[in-house]
């Protein structure tokens, strides 16, 4: 089976079923993302390329396979530093406005908060490492709703394959070991993570308050009272000038107005609209 | 933009190929250092990536490395070894040689296509 | 810790089997619809061997032995072709490109400093590697997609 090129009206159809069914956007320019994602999924529905497959789906309107292109299209959280602008403005914004602000205390406080395997649990903790002055120190807070994953997360234990997917060379070889046939993540980094099992649909747990917290690729799944809970719930762990990042097809806006989205490098933001000034200390 | 494929197999030419050109590449092979030296001394302009095996006949991929790091003229040229060697000291070695990334064999089309967004040679998969 | 002995340092069945798990969802089976089952019965002969040598503080060979069905199915994977497009050429090439990224991955579990030679493929019913005084000291043998292939590791005592 070769990359045939896909039909500038299957692409279109594909744009408009992901706009529809995630709210995402899908770019003229991403058909090397499409064929990469799909064909897969072609083979195993035993169409002859990408450009059948939404053929096929088009005409029939299966929706068994409708969510199965939506799933492969959107479900990548298995990479490193995921979708990587949310970590650069980490980088550029975030990290610099918290450190102006913090400067008496010196710690920072991350809530990963559906960690999923891990990888954006460590991606964090890189992060911070690499930018945090020397005399600062950070704790980052890793839950998920299975307790699989939080297990799987915890051992910090990655495959070849997994190690590939968005690590830089140099990172790799920084912060983690090779251990068998697989690689460990180093304990400069797992010391600072703690990880435990929550849904976040129930009312948290009592927990100080958090700096950042990453709530990525986790609304979508959910109808819109859940969301609301959700958010609350997560409002309620936020420190007054702490910063929220979610998944690019997600939003409050129109599920809670005590957030506002905020800039913050290439991507967006959310933080807490405040009716008090932020608290001392 | 133009990439050159580095390796002994042509199994994993064909693989690596198939995934650049998916991502808009143009994409040249050659079966070992001296010959993918030879490919680029006979192209008009030089590649704007070279994807780069490390076990070869001739002349290996790390010599590939350092002789091209040498050339002037192959300054902007991306180097992205692809190879089974996994230790973390060879990974170092190539880094030091002056390769910018390390993709492991064996790595799925993904992978290698999330280490090409890392390098900025093609929109980050992010937002699709 | 994966299972590797202290003493020895030798990569174990386990170790080996998270290899070639990850070749086989990196190429051979990427849809997760084509596993290699393991049977652990051992065919009375194959018609195609890859094998790739391990030199240095540790000196031994990974092998790959298949019927040419198996051989020519993988190298339709890994080239994306029908099975019948794929020339004897393919096959040659696709299995040393198999034993080679097996054998880069088993070296990375050695002591440090060995040094992986290039592949040596042979296509003939019956063909097998040995090596006189070579020990195996792992071994995957199964089915994929009804056909036999085996994988294993064999480890040579070497003086000086």
């Amino acid at each position: 089976m070769t990359a045939a090129v896909i039909p500038a009206a299957e692409f279109a159809y594909l744009a408009e079923l992901l706009r529809r069914e995630s709210s995402i956007v899908l770019g003229a320019d991403k058909e090397y993302l499409v064929q990469a994602r799909l064909l897969p999924l072609a083979r195993k529905v035993g169409a002859g390329n990408v450009g059948e497959l939404l053929t096929q789906v088009r005409l029939r309107s299966d929706r068994a396979t409708i969510q199965s292109i939506v799933d492969a299209m959107t479900t990548n959280e298995t990479s490193w530093f995921r979708d990587n602008e949310p970590f650069a403005a980490l980088h550029s914004t975030v990290l610099p406005a918290l450190l102006a602000a913090r400067s008496a205390q010196r710690h920072l406080r991350v809530w990963s908060a559906a960690c999923s395997s891990g990888q954006e649990t460590y991606s964090l903790a890189i992060t911070l490492q690499e930018f945090l002055p020397t005399g600062w120190t950070y704790e980052i807070l890793a839950t998920d709703i299975s307790g699989d994953m939080v297990a799987r997360a915890q051992t910090g234990q990655y495959s070849q394959i997994e190690v590939n997917r968005g690590l830089p060379a140099r990172m790799l070889v920084h912060y983690f070991t090779r251990s068998g046939a697989h690689w460990e993540v180093a304990p400069a980094l797992r010391r600072h993570v703690q990880f435990q099992r929550l849904n976040l649909v129930a009312p948290p747990p009592p927990t100080a308050p958090f700096d950042v917290v990453f709530l990525r690729n986790v609304l979508i799944y959910f109808d819109i009272a859940t969301k609301k809970t959700v958010l609350r719930h997560v409002a309620r762990l936020m420190r007054p000038d702490a910063w929220l990042f979610l998944g690019a097809a997600e939003s409050t806006i129109g599920v809670d107005d005590s957030f506002r989205r905020t800039p913050a490098g290439r991507t967006f933001a959310y933080q807490l609209n405040l009716a008090k000034p932020p608290e001392k200390g | 933009m133009r990439a050159l494929i580095v390796d002994d197999s042509r199994t994993m030419r064909r693989i690596v190929r198939r995934i650049v050109e998916g991502c808009g590449f143009e994409a040249v092979e050659a079966g070992d250092g001296q010959a993918a030296l030879d490919a680029i001394g006979a192209m008009d302009r030089p590649p704007d990536l070279a994807l780069v095996d490390w076990n070869m006949p001739v002349m290996d991929g790390l010599e590939f490395v350092s002789r091209a790091r040498a050339q002037p003229a192959l300054r902007a040229m991306t180097i992205v070894m692809v190879t089974t060697e996994s230790e973390q000291s060879q990974i170092v070695r190539a880094l030091a040689a002056g390769a910018h990334e390390y993709v492991i064999k064996p790595f799925t089309a993904d992978s290698m296509i999330d280490k090409l967004a890392l390098l900025g040679l093609v929109p980050n998969g992010a937002s699709l | 810790m994966s299972g590797i002995a202290d003493s020895t340092l030798e990569p174990s069945d386990i170790d080996l089997k998270e290899i070639v798990d990850q070749v086989w969802e990196s190429y051979l089976d990427p849809d997760g619809t084509a596993p290699l089952v393991l049977t652990g019965t051992v065919p009375e002969k194959f018609d195609a061997t890859g094998s790739i040598s391990i030199t240095g503080p540790w000196h031994g060979h990974v092998v790959v032995a298949t019927s040419l069905g198996a051989a020519t199915g993988a190298a339709a994977a890994f080239l994306a072709m029908e099975p019948d497009e794929v020339s004897e050429e393919d096959v040659a090439d696709a299995l040393g490109e198999l034993v080679n990224i097996i054998g880069g991955n088993v070296k990375s579990m050695l002591p440090p400093g060995c040094l992986l030679a290039l592949p040596h493929v042979v296509v003939a019913t019956g063909a097998v590697s040995r090596w006189p005084g070579a020990t195996r000291i792992c071994e995957l043998c199964g089915q994929w997609r009804g056909e036999p292939v085996c994988i294993s590791l064999w480890h040579e005592k070497r003086e000086g």
